[in-house]
């Protein structure tokens, strides 16, 4: 099986194959073994997946939570109009406020940051698969490389007795 | 006048401090880094048919089943553990037919082949912080996996 033709199995599995191409793709499917694996491990390799992002929900309702956030702006508005007129004393202060606040800021990225060479977000990946995956999560710091079938049937398709022992 | 005098070594301190910091953190991380790589099985089965096989360490475990996938548990096959100095390439032997190649090209960054049968089915290159891990995997036989881990050791 040839990168077009799986690409073509992929595509047929997500529902973009016209009517014709896709009944073609679905005879074929029934007489390869090949393509039948290919198209359980894709289907399963989806479900996997599927779920992974967590939905966030707000514990009240949107109108009201973003009525809360009007009515902050409006009371800190009203607060700054409210305000006397600035004295020098203030206007150093004023100035000296928000140029500490970009010095911790900076301290802060400057601390966080690491050298160069060690970012580990920064992923470049080779794959002989075509249909392997490459994702990384940042919470737990782990980088995978997911060989789901293809090039290295010995490792990446079965055969676990001799993958490994 | 001499309050803003003032203010103004306030700023320049803050100034020193800043810069002081930025050098401090863009220090090179030298010296050999210590690698252990794992040949992990992964099974919805509670124990494995091989008495050798034992449940990999915690750390690991946690990290393997925050990943989407469905398998419950995770036995260690092999270990092996190896130290790479700057520029230093190393072949490392999971199994018959799995090898890894792992190459250290600067500070913490790493290039991780995996050659199964003697072919290479994948490269990556990224940097490995400690309690970072780069993990390779597929499937293997009866709905199980296997997963090549590799992670910095003290």
């Amino acid at each position: 099986m040839n990168t077009e033709q799986q690409l073509k199995l992929q595509a047929f599995l997500d529902g973009e194959l016209p009517e014709k191409e896709a009944r073609d793709m679905a005879n074929w499917i029934a007489r390869d073994p090949d393509a039948a694996a290919l198209q359980a491990e894709l289907r399963n390799t989806r479900q996997a997946l599927s779920g992974f992002e967590a939905s966030l929900k707000l514990p009240e309702s949107r109108e009201f939570y973003w009525s809360k956030i009007q009515r902050e702006i409006q009371r800190t508005e009203r607060a700054e109009r409210a305000k006397p007129a600035t004295s020098p004393m203030l206007w150093w202060r004023r100035l000296l406020i928000p140029v500490t606040a970009v010095a911790v800021v900076a301290i802060a990225v400057l601390l966080a940051l690491p050298s160069p060479g060690s970012r580990s977000s920064d992923v470049v990946t080779v794959l002989a698969d075509p249909g392997a995956l490459t994702f990384r999560d940042e919470k737990t710091g782990v980088t995978m490389v997911w060989l789901s079938y293809g090039a290295e049937k010995g490792l990446a398709n079965g055969h676990s007795t001799s993958t490994l022992q | 006048m001499k309050l803003s005098f003032m203010l103004a070594a306030r700023l320049g301190w803050v100034a020193v401090i800043v810069a002081g910091l930025g050098l401090g953190s863009a220090r090179a991380y030298a010296g050999e880094m210590k690698l252990e790589a794992l040949l992990v099985w992964g099974t919805n089965d509670a124990k494995s048919p091989n008495p050798k096989h034992k449940p990999v360490e915690a750390e690991v475990a946690k990290k393997l089943q925050a990943l989407p996938f469905k398998w419950k548990n995770y036995f260690e096959v092999k270990r092996e553990r190896f130290t790479l100095a700057e520029g230093e390439t190393k072949d490392v032997t999971m199994s018959k037919v799995c090898v890894i190649k792992v190459v250290k090209l600067g500070d913490e960054k790493l290039e991780v082949s995996v050659f199964g049968k003697g072919k290479q089915v994948s490269k990556i290159t990224q940097a490995l912080p400690k309690n970072d891990m780069i993990v390779t995997g597929g499937d293997a036989e009866n709905l199980t996996a296997w997963f090549v881990v590799l992670r910095q050791v003290d």
